[in-house]
């Protein structure tokens, strides 16, 4: 089932005279529990691509839908709604309210919902511990790595059973060590839970973790690979390949 | 360099015009209400009009007091003012700039700043010193005409004031800029906020004894006047208890915002075990971690708040009581006693002024006013129950009681003021002990009130009993008892007080009466209500005026700096706002728990301040006026609707910022 189309996407920045194309017709398919990946260089587009897609940017042209909503054609406090209870979404900078504890970041995306306190307390339960940090739930922020925030920031867009996770560069502020384990953790959440996922990240160690890789230059889409039965070094191989040849000479990556 | 320092000024003013507005507001405000309040202080028909020998004096305090204020909210305006820029004087200094030149910068971009505020300060408070000039001929309801002139006196004394506070600002600036490193002053923005975590003992025991420090603080406020009866008290000695007041209630009020709303706050959160909703998040946990941080100037505002309200209460006290103290003194329009002034009757007929005539005949009673006690009344030692007590026929009070029906027995208390209050407390449905030349006789007094219905003649502002008709005969008789003959007038057209007042004012005799004793006389005249009033509003009218002013002054001061707090607290919280409507919180949602917020960061101080005014009030309005309830009531609604404005415009200003995070 596909679950987020997208059709002739255009993203144009500025004002009259001095105007940039950031997307250009860009066409996307997502199937239910696919884990895409998004790279391409500094400048491709890739976040501005996510932040449309994730109704927080605007398109210029072009139509989106996701589960079937129409995004262009909802008002504001509904495309709100939309996105608290269809959407999930992980950061670079986390996004943690510092303000609050692990478990109160997490709840926050359940406060609104009619969703009961029992049901509230087992999916925080369940959640945390499939990510490994049920241990640190009445801690603060700063009290906690930069692993366990990303954990917990992943935690909590998956807490409402979101239709698809929207993450941009969320390992980009990790160390390698931390990286790779909420990587796995996202892969087995990604399999077990047939949760949809879509990353944008420029390190192909990251990608190499998606079921489906596209590359974007100069708001276009180059190419895309699939990882199919291949395993994780291969693929990443794969990407490293398509990157060079994507970029010609200098990657910046 | 390319660029001058001067063309660097102007361009970093440029950018920076939304940060400064509220400077400058603060800026022009100050100056305004200083110069006009100076005008008004070197203006010599003022002191002529008002013409008291006080009133230099009292001018001149009351300056100070204001540029006390001026100071505290020019000081305070320019550091968070100073906190906003934090960052940008940190990038000045990483991209090379010597420190001695950032403080230049500053110190030109002040200069500036403060020469434009200071001509239209100047400008806006010659304007305004007119207003107030006709607020205060107003309130002391004179028609006269103040002409009033640009002092020049009142301009340099302003301009030595604000340069001299000018001063100030650069050195402290200069200071800061000086003692801060670099990676400090990039990251002052982020609030080292102290997380509550741990259920702790010690802080719970100090957040309790706030609490107790403003109930012993409040229950001393109490026992002020009885204090005043102590034969043993000196001027050192109430000092010392006023003192012991305020730093109570000062430090009390300190500690449950330090250490009480904080621990509070953390139990409430602790008992949503993790489970909060958005509208929480946003003004619970956010209030909670910002209580070290705010805990000195919500104090400061609320004790700011209870002062003003406290002052404002006491000077409409005198005010509103004007009318009713008038009535009490002079209880008819005009007031003749024995067959002086009956002039003024003929006059009345001859210019067509339509009045009633009241006959009426008072009598001086001892009486023992022991049996009316209230039963818990404990009576002070020196103080006699045996007293002077004033005495009217019901028939002569009928036109004023026209429902009352008195039995043989029976009497009627009027004149029973708060100030007797004080120091006798009575109640109904007792005796009072008349003493005559037979013995005693008992009268049951059915009622005791505070309406002062007769003039009072025989003892100055104590009880007046209305007996009835046939009692009154026999007290009449006695000749124990003194008796005076007064006749009471009352307008019939309350426009023709006008035209009365200046019959009167032709007409005015007074004469010697002497007492019975035959050993010393007084001086009686014939009393007009309508300018015992006018004496009042005279006397009190320019402390009224000078605490309206004083008064509004701190309300807009204390408002104003809630309301930059706030500002900066929502420029601080962006952060969170872009991160909960990036999870679909829209901005109503998230509108809800700001408006809880705020209705802590204004409610509560605000409610802390009423709290203290009235306890400040309560212990003092005797020595004011007569009514406490209504002035205190309007005067809390006004301050109350005032102070509104302030939450407000930072709800206004908090929705414009969510609506732009994201």
């Amino acid at each position: 089932m596909i679950i987020l189309r997208g059709r002739k996407i255009k993203k144009v920045f500025g004002k009259k005279t001095n105007t940039q194309e950031v997307l250009k017709d860009i066409d996307i398919e997502v199937r239910e529990g696919e884990f895409v990946g998004i790279m391409g260089p500094s400048g491709s587009g890739k976040t501005t691509l996510l932040n449309v897609l994730a109704s927080i940017d605007k398109v210029t042209e072009g139509m989106i839908e996701i589960n079937n909503f129409n995004l262009q054609k909802m008002k504001e406090q509904k495309l709100a709604q939309f996105r608290r209870e269809q959407l999930g979404f992980v950061f670079q900078d986390y996004n943690l309210l510092d303000t609050l504890t692990v478990k109160e970041n997490i709840y926050l995306p359940l406060s609104v919902g009619k969703v009961p306190k029992t049901v509230a307390e087992k999916k925080i339960k369940d959640i945390t511990t499939l990510l490994g940090i049920e241990d640190i739930l009445n801690k603060y922020p700063n009290e906690i790595s930069g692993g366990q925030k990303q954990r917990t920031s992943a935690a909590r867009a998956l807490v409402g059973n979101p239709s698809i996770v929207f993450a941009d560069e969320p390992t980009g502020a990790l160390d390698s060590k931390s990286a790779t384990a909420l990587l796995s953790n996202l892969e087995k959440i990604n399999k077990e839970k047939k949760v949809t996922i879509m990353m944008v990240t420029h390190d192909p160690v990251a990608a190499s973790f998606c079921s489906r890789v596209l590359f974007l230059k100069d708001g276009q889409i180059y190419s895309e690979l699939y990882k199919g039965e291949k395993d994780r070094k291969q693929f990443y191989r794969e990407i490293m390949n398509t990157q060079s040849v994507l970029s010609g000479d200098g990657y910046d990556a | 360099m390319a660029m001058t320092l001067n063309q660097l000024v102007l361009r970093s003013m440029r950018k920076n015009a939304k940060n400064y507005y509220l400077y400058v507001f603060a800026l022009i405000f100050s100056v305004t209400l200083y110069y006009s309040f100076v005008t008004l202080q070197y203006n010599p028909a003022i002191t002529k009009e008002i013409g008291n020998g006080m009133t230099a004096t009292i001018l001149k305090a009351a300056s100070y007091l204001l540029l006390f204020i001026v100071i505290f909210f020019v000081l305070y305006a320019n550091k968070l003012f100073m906190n906003r820029r934090s960052k940008e004087i940190g990038l000045y200094q990483l991209v090379g700039m010597p420190k001695g030149l950032v403080t230049r910068l500053i110190a030109i971009e002040n200069i500036i700043l403060w020469l434009g505020a200071i001509i239209l300060g100047v400008f806006m408070g010659f304007i305004t010193s007119r207003i107030f000039v006709m607020i205060l001929l107003k309130i002391i309801e004179k028609d006269a005409f103040v002409e009033l002139s640009f002092s020049i006196e009142a301009l340099l004394r302003t301009v030595i004031v604000f340069l001299l506070l000018l001063m100030v600002v650069i050195l402290q600036t200069a200071m800061r800029i000086r003692r801060v490193s670099l990676l400090s002053l990039i990251t002052t923005t982020v609030v080292a906020d102290e997380k509550v975590k741990k259920f702790n003992a010690f802080q719970m025991i100090l957040g309790f004894i706030g609490l107790v420090f403003i109930g012993y603080g409040y229950y001393l406020s109490t026992t002020l006047l009885d204090l005043l009866d102590d034969p043993t008290l000196t001027p050192d000695k109430m000092l010392i208890q006023l003192l012991l007041i305020l730093t109570l209630t000062i430090g009390g009020t300190y500690f449950v915002f330090r250490f009480s709303v904080a621990l509070i706050l953390n139990m409430v959160r602790k008992s949503k075990k993790g489970l909060m909703s958005v509208a929480d998040v946003l003004s619970l946990s956010t209030i909670m971690h910002r209580m070290k941080s705010s805990a000195m100037s919500l104090t400061t505002i609320t004790i700011l708040s209870a002062t003003t309200l406290g002052i404002l209460t006491l000077a409409y006290i005198s005010y509103y009581s004007a009318d009713a103290m008038a009535q009490d003194s002079v209880s008819y329009d005009y007031v003749m006693y024995e067959d002086t002034g009956f002039d003024l009757i003929d006059e009345f007929d001859k210019e067509g002024i339509q009045y009633t005539r009241h006959d009426l005949d008072l009598l001086a009673v001892q009486a023992d006013v022991r049996p009316l006690l209230l039963k818990e009344f404990a009576l002070k030692k020196d103080v006699s129950t045996l007293l002077t007590v004033q005495v009217v026929s019901q028939k002569d009070i009928q036109n004023k009681l026209p429902n009352l029906q008195l039995k043989e027995d029976e009497g009627y208390i009027v004149g029973y003021d708060s100030l007797s209050a004080e120091n006798i407390r009575l109640e109904s449905e007792k005796p009072i002990q008349f003493i005559t030349s037979t013995g005693t006789d008992e009268i049951f007094i059915t009622e005791v009130t505070e309406e002062s219905l007769v003039p009072n003649y025989h003892n100055y502002n104590f009880i007046t009993v209305i007996v009835s008709d046939f009692y009154f005969q026999k007290l009449l008789h006695d000749p124990l008892n003194e008796n005076q003959k007064i006749v009471g007038m009352e307008l019939k057209e309350e426009d023709q007080l006008k035209k009365a007042e200046e019959v009167f004012e032709e007409n005015k005799v007074s004469v010697e009466i002497p007492y019975p004793s035959g050993l010393a006389t007084k001086t009686v005249s014939v009393e007009s209500q309508e300018i015992y009033r006018l004496d009042i509003l005279n006397s009190f009218g320019l402390t009224i005026f000078i605490s309206g002013f004083l008064g509004l002054a701190f309300l807009i001061a204390t408002g104003s700096i809630l309301y930059f707090k706030q500002m900066s607290e929502a420029d601080e919280e962006k952060g969170a706002y872009t991160i909960l409507r990036k999870m679909g919180f829209t901005t109503n949602e998230i509108m809800k728990g700001i408006r809880r917020k705020q209705l802590f960061n204004f409610g509560f101080p605000l409610l802390i301040g009423l709290s203290h005014s009235y306890f400040a009030v309560k212990a003092g309005w005797v020595f004011f006026g007569t009514e406490l309830v209504a002035p205190l009531l309007i005067t809390m609604s006004i301050y109350i609707i005032l102070y509104s404005i302030f939450a407000i415009l930072s709800a206004g200003y908090y929705r414009k910022v969510v609506e732009n995070a994201f």
